[in-house]
């Protein structure tokens, strides 16, 4: 296949070698002409028997040309030593791979490289060889660099949105002033914004290493000035390097861009910490929003709300499944096998729009049963109410763990609630900005109910005065059911919520029942803005204190320690509900 | 209000139960009749009756559902443990002066405030200081806000999670996650031989005894009256010029020291103290005790810690399972149907016989109305 010099006839001499030496010179052009017309896998193929390191280089370098998923695949391949070389019966070098599994004497199929087909001996049967029998296609650093050359391009062409971002961060961290020249030929082409500035913020980090000291204080500054955080090590020893050369203006540039990109991180921190606060009181908001209504308004302390939530919360995985491959379980010896929908893609997506539903209808039922089998026993007794309905919380829990098992199950998020919104290097998830619409939603829901419909009025009715809305003719029994159940109904959609941003398992419940019990206590029970305000207060603080401790579970305690004496102060909650009636 | 609720249990009852606990099970023991895995058992149950006389306390005698007492309950266990694991010595793991954890921690010396803790004397005055102290500044922040009913249940409930909280944490110096364990002797002897274990039982049953005692008098006493008054209307006690804050304070930390001295005892026979020991869960345990027994008597809850703890050894082996269920659903039962609990039933039976009697009565007298006699005309 290569062109070979033919063996020097005497009479020539000096001609020859003339000729020679500009085939050798034009050997690599003519060879890459050759090879935009090949297969990446010929080209390999082909780099991979050749001798000289040169020519190899060279081959690798006419590959940027190819088809880039198979230059990567193969290139990756071969850097791992997945390619052999085996001398056939002609006793001319092919590249090959191993197919298969290794058979009883450790031998393999063989399959060339070039054309992908098995290599073949003269009788026609599949070569096999061991390992030990082949040559490993070595690469060496000098290589293995051009490799790199031709993947990074070929990664900062990628059509892929997210893979060619992040080859520019890549190229960027690298600092190779080699690859200057790539960055800035992209920059001329790239369209989208965010990448614009990620392949700036990358050529800055490059022009680090520039040698010339006025082109680096311009990086440096322009660093500064776009806040970036992946510089600050490379500013870091550019700085150390100033100093030791006496630069003193290139070091006070460092100065200042290190002091720009350190606001930048505090006021990304902050941000980042105001929105997680945000995001999780309104998880704390929507927990506690059912109970505030059970509580809160009826009185009852339901330890069992949070199994309301894992009732939800297993709707969502039941309904996922069932979208999906079905439902197969066989609790107590009973056989449950329905088959399921198999979508997938946007059509299999919509199960959380169905989830959510049947998991406030699935809680408001189980709701309903525990206010007709127990609690309507109890409303005389406030704190035998919270030991019924404990032991209830055992009996569910241990029902879950029999029929889901004792370990969690896997909900998936749809697409539209993975993924996030990257702005100014603030990362917003869409699960987390999608539990504060969601909170909104639900507030406005609930407010709706109680105060635009007749089955709020009644409510409000009866919570007021039991006795007087029983005279006007109010059936007090059937409010106590339907109110009892829309607040069992809401923890059911705070269960379908919460399976989306956790796990979700028996004892998911108990999680989250001291932090919403706290909160409707916090808020002033009877009043649902004040739930509203406590959840947020108390996501926020609980936030704030992990960011400035740096330790989760400190924060947590130093928030309980904070709302006993915040009700020191405020005995009754943020809202007190006048009254004046002593007890 | 003495009778109702503080229904008398006949003394001969008493008697009984104190005399089998305290001279027949150690007897039996000794005489090899009962084993000694079987006493380290019942051991643990009158640990356990400790613990329940201290809810009682509260929720029976002064209204009070405190949602915490595990958590004073594992203090009291956990400065016995502290005793305990310095005394191990090199005999742990790590052949080091240190508690195992503390090496695999890194630490070189002992921290200050574990110094103490080699003296016998000084970890069993920690045992009734420690929760002491936790429940008069928590009493004292709660019922100087008059927080009270399900609110004090709600923060109590806090408290203790806040605590397992912190004792999870390895860097707080207890253990962490495993707590302490693998106890070797205490006062010199070998906590794993018979007579030890034995000794041990003792001195669980006699305490048992004179806490049961202690409370006894305190509850029948001018005091006892007051505590019940405050169960039954606070605000008439507040109306009548005393200090219901200070009562309640006052009995909240007798509890506290009460349920310390219960976990200081366990610790030992067990072998192991972590801070799951102190979730909620055990708090609303020892409450189902209390309410099987009976609330507002002395001796139920005593029958009840012993009775239940039972039926779980039972349950937890042969139907392991259901028992989470036969528990929850035996305590909704005894919720809605025994408010009084075991020791009330006879009572319950009385009153329903009573009522069916009356109502035959009413019956007969009825009949003698309507059907007019002939002799009268």
């Amino acid at each position: 296949m290569m062109p070979r010099a033919p063996r020097n006839p005497v009479g020539f001499g000096r001609w020859i070698l003339a000729f020679l030496l500009c085939l050798a010179l034009l050997l690599p052009a003519v060879m890459a002409q050759e090879a935009a017309r090949k297969s990446a896998r010929e080209i390999i193929g082909e780099a991979a028997i050749t001798l000289d390191a040169d020519q190899q280089k060279a081959l690798v370098g006419t590959l940027a040309d190819a088809d880039p998923e198979e230059v990567v695949q193969w290139l990756k391949k071969w850097k791992e030593g997945e390619i052999y070389l085996f001398q056939n019966a002609d006793g001319v070098d092919v590249a090959v791979t191993l197919e298969g599994d290794p058979d009883a004497e450790d031998k393999f199929a063989l399959s060339a490289l070039a054309t992908g087909k098995a290599v073949t001996g003269p009788d026609g049967a599949v070569m096999r060889a061991t390992k030990d029998e082949l040559y490993l296609a070595d690469t060496d650093s000098g290589l293995r660099k051009v490799m790199k050359g031709v993947t990074d391009r070929i990664a900062l062409a990628s059509t892929d949105y997210k893979k060619r971002l992040q080859a520019v961060q890549d190229t960027g961290l690298e600092q190779d002033p080699a690859k200057l020249v790539l960055l800035e030929q992209r920059l001329a082409v790239e369209q989208d914004t965010q990448i614009r500035n990620a392949l700036a913020e990358a050529i800055a980090m490059t022009k680090l290493r520039a040698e010339d000291a006025v082109v680096r204080q311009a990086a440096v500054l322009e660093l500064g000035d776009m806040g970036s955080i992946a510089a600050q090590g490379a500013i870091k020893t550019v700085r150390a390097e100033a100093e030791k050369a006496g630069q003193v203006s290139l070091v006070a540039a460092c100065d200042k861009a290190q002091r720009d990109i350190e606001s930048h991180i505090s006021r990304v921190n902050t941000v980042g910490t105001l929105f997680r606060g945000l995001s999780l009181g309104s998880v704390l908001l929507v927990v506690a929003i059912g109970l505030a209504i059970t509580f809160g308004l009826m009185g009852v302390i339901n330890m069992a709300h949070g199994e309301l939530i894992v009732v939800g919360a297993y709707t969502t995985y039941l309904i996922q499944n069932l979208f999906a491959a079905g439902i197969k379980m066989s609790p107590f010896g009973l056989k449950i096998d329905i088959p399921g929908m198999n979508l997938s893609g946007g059509a299999w997506d919509c199960y959380f729009l169905v989830a959510l539903p049947a998991s406030f209808l699935a809680a408001a039922g189980v709701g309903l049963l525990l206010e007709r089998g127990v609690i309507r026993f109890l409303y005389k007794r406030p704190l035998e109410s919270l030991l019924a309905t404990w032991g209830v919380s055992m009996v569910i829990q241990q029902l879950f763990r029999l029929v889901f098992g004792a370990n969690n199950v896997q909900v998936e998020s749809p697409a539209f609630l993975s993924g996030n919104w990257t702005v100014n290097d603030i990362v917003f998830g869409w699960n987390r900005v999608f539990v504060i619409a969601f909170a909104v939603l639900i507030i406005f829901l609930t407010w709706a109910v109680l105060n635009k419909t007749s089955l709020g009025l009644l409510i409000r009715a009866v919570m007021q005065n039991r006795g007087m809305a029983a005279c006007m003719g109010v059936r007090t029994e059937r409010v106590n059911m339907m109110t009892f159940a829309f607040g069992s109904g809401l923890a059911g959609l705070a269960g379908a919520f919460l399976s989306q941003i956790g796990n979700v398992g028996p004892n998911l419940g108990q999680n989250y029942i001291v932090d919403s019990f706290m909160t409707v206590v916090v808020g002033g029970v009877g009043n649902i803005m004040g739930t509203v305000i406590s959840a947020l207060g108390i996501g926020m603080a609980d936030q704030s204190l992990q960011q400035i401790l740096g330790n989760p579970v400190l924060g947590k305690i130093l928030v309980l320690g904070a709302i006993i004496l915040f009700l020191q102060w405020k005995p009754s909650g943020l809202f007190a509900t006048r009254s004046r009636s002593l007890d | 209000m003495n009778t109702p609720l503080a229904g008398k249990a006949p003394t001969v009852l008493l008697a009984a139960v104190a005399l089998f606990l305290v001279v027949v099970m150690p007897s039996l023991n000794a005489a090899g009749v009962v084993s000694d895995f079987t006493l380290n058992t019942w051991g643990k149950y009158v640990c356990y009756a400790i613990l329940a006389i201290a809810v009682d306390l509260l929720w029976g005698y002064t209204g009070l559902l405190s949602l915490g007492q595990a958590l004073f309950f594992s203090l009291g266990g956990y400065m016995m443990g502290m005793h305990l694991m310095l005394m191990i010595g090199k005999l742990g793991a790590y052949k080091s002066d240190l508690p195992d954890f503390m090496v695999f921690l890194g630490l070189k010396e002992l921290p200050d405030f574990w110094q103490p803790f080699y003296s016998f004397p000084f970890a069993a005055l920690m045992v009734l200081t420690v929760p002491a102290v936790l429940a008069v500044i928590f009493g004292y922040l709660a019922f100087r806000s008059r927080i009270k009913g399900v609110y004090f249940s709600i923060l109590t409930q806090a408290l203790t999670y806040g605590a397992a909280l912190m004792f999870f944490r390895n860097d707080l110096m207890m253990g962490g996650n495993n707590g302490f364990t693998d106890f070797r002797t205490v006062l010199g002897a070998d906590l794993r031989s018979p007579e030890i274990k034995r000794a041990l039982y003792l001195a669980s049953a006699i305490s048992l005894t004179a806490v049961f005692l202690f409370c006894k008098w305190l509850t029948t006493s001018r005091f006892g009256l007051i505590q019940r008054a405050i169960r039954d209307s606070e605000n008439r006690v507040l109306f009548s010029g005393y200090s219901a804050a200070n009562f309640k304070l006052f009995v909240f930390v007798i509890s506290a020291v009460i349920a310390g001295i219960g976990g200081a005892l366990y610790v030992p026979q067990v072998g192991i103290i972590n801070p799951s020991e102190m979730m909620t869960e055990k708090s609303l345990e020892a409450v189902v005790w209390v309410a099987v027994g009976g609330r507002g008597t002395l001796i139920g809850p005593i029958l009840g810690a012993i009775g239940v703890n039972y039926l779980k050894s039972w349950a937890t082996t042969e139907y392991p399972d259901l028992w989470l269920i036969i528990l929850g659903a035996t305590f909704v039962i005894v919720v809605l149907f025994l408010p009084k609990g075991l020791v009330g039933v006879p009572a319950q039976i009385k009153a329903i016989i009573d009522r069916r009697k009356a109502l035959r009565k009413d019956r007969a007298d009825d009949l003698a109305e309507i059907t007019p006699s002939p002799e009268a005309e």
